[in-house]
């Protein structure tokens, strides 16, 4: 019973592992380079010119945090639906950011990784790169929330996952035999 | 009862107590995720606060070190006797990254003087290229970095200093005006005889670029301990440039 849609669909849970995983490196990564130096990461948030200063303080610090607690959900796969929703937002949201600091003609970098988002005088921006990338990201962040929770994850093992997903395999077999 | 009948409440046995089952398991599925959300927020909150207790600045807990105006341009922040370790401070009063500095780790440096734990060197420099906005940007910090030269006393230079990075215009638009920074001057208490003319007609502009063009840095700011420049992650985090700082003392 190898069909190729059986075998199709049931690839689907490692291809979530693996975007989990990779979402979950990206994000667990980005976080632990800024958590040390809030003051780095509050200059990045202003860098872009988006929030009033007396917001950026308030992003600064809860950014890093909020992308190691997501990435830690991810690759843990516990409530992966809505870590892999939360993911692809956080990209999402990055990727306005650098899309409007380009438009507006910033010269910035990202920030993404710790760096305080201003660019050394002889640095070019490479936003097409990091718009690409984190496009990317955000795919991988919806992949995860349209097909959780994948293999190894704990909502598998504490019974998390949505009752629609289970019983489309398991729940509905059984109760056609027993009914 | 007939057989059909007792088939019939047997089947509907079961079936209440699969419901039942299921109610169970449904609420079981939403304590549990209700506790995994709550750890999740907490676990954003907890990190929310040590973010920002990492980066409080420290307080000026005592009176400054004295402060020296040199004849390149710089100031020299130490007490009489302290030349190690040296803190270089090169830094653009234009930079938005270096208002940031002066605010994180500003009074870190300060205490650090007054402790006669190191000796801090003030670099005004002008980071910014002709060719950025226009010119804009680069004028308001040549206009900003010139002033400066225009103060004598170590304490007022020190003001004015803090005075100018706490009102750094945005890097778009003219700002730092002469009229605005002379003003400034008289209110830090600068008493420099012919401190509003020199500010107003920028006389030591050509000076101050002249010393910028001597130094050669990676961008701005630039902390350099005892020669050797300073990781970002460092300088702009209070706690981490003392460690650094006292730990180069040795």
């Amino acid at each position: 019973m190898s069909s190729p849609s059986r075998r199709v669909s049931s690839a689907i849970p490692w291809v979530s592992m693996v975007a989990r995983l990779v979402l979950a490196g990206v994000l667990i990564v980005a976080g632990l380079l800024k958590i040390d130096t809030p003051a780095l990461s509050v200059e990045a948030v202003r860098a872009y010119e988006l929030l009033p200063v007396s917001l950026t303080p308030v992003v600064g610090y809860g950014l890093p945090v909020l992308e190691i607690v997501v990435g830690v959900f991810l690759a843990a796969g516990l409530l992966t639906r809505t870590a892999g929703v939360a993911g692809a937002l956080l990209m999402f949201v990055f990727v306005v950011g650098i899309i409007s600091a380009w438009a507006r003609g910033l010269r910035i970098d990202c920030g993404c990784f710790g760096t305080g988002g201003v660019l050394e005088a002889w640095e070019e921006p490479n936003y097409l790169g990091t718009i690409l990338r984190d496009i990317g990201l955000v795919a991988l962040g919806v992949w995860v929330a349209w097909f959780p929770p994948g293999k190894f994850a704990l909502d598998s093992a504490l019974g998390l996952t949505s009752s629609r997903d289970k019983d489309d395999d398991e729940d509905l077999d059984k109760d056609e035999e027993t009914v | 009862m007939g057989k059909g009948a007792r088939d019939q409440s047997a089947r509907e046995r079961i079936k209440a107590q699969r419901e039942a089952e299921r109610k169970q398991d449904q609420r079981r599925r939403i304590a549990t995720i209700a506790t995994v959300g709550i750890v999740g927020l907490a676990a954003v909150g907890a990190g929310w606060w040590y973010a920002a207790s990492r980066s409080t600045p420290e307080t000026i807990a005592q009176s400054l070190a004295p402060i020296t105006v040199t004849s390149d341009g710089t100031a020299v922040m130490a007490k009489p006797g302290v030349d190690r370790p040296v803190i270089d401070i090169f830094e653009d009063f234009q930079c938005p990254a270096c208002k940031q500095l002066e605010e994180t780790s500003g009074s870190t440096l300060k205490n650090l003087a007054a402790e006669g734990k190191a000796k801090v060197v003030f670099h005004p420099v002008t980071i910014f290229p002709e060719q950025m906005n226009r010119g804009i940007t680069r004028a308001n910090s040549v206009r900003a970095g010139a002033a400066m030269r225009c103060v004598s006393d170590g304490q007022q230079w020190l003001a004015l200093h803090d005075k100018l990075f706490k009102e750094q215009p945005s890097e778009q638009a003219e700002g730092f005006k002469v009229d605005d920074i002379v003003a400034w001057g008289e209110a830090a208490g600068v008493t420099a005889s012919g401190f509003a003319e020199c500010v107003t007609s920028q006389k030591e502009a050509k000076a101050h670029l002249d010393y910028g063009a001597t130094i050669k840095i990676q961008g701005t700011p630039t902390v350099r301990l005892n020669g050797k420049d300073l990781d970002n992650r460092v300088a702009f985090n209070p706690q981490a440039l003392r460690e650094a700082v006292i730990n180069a003392g040795g």
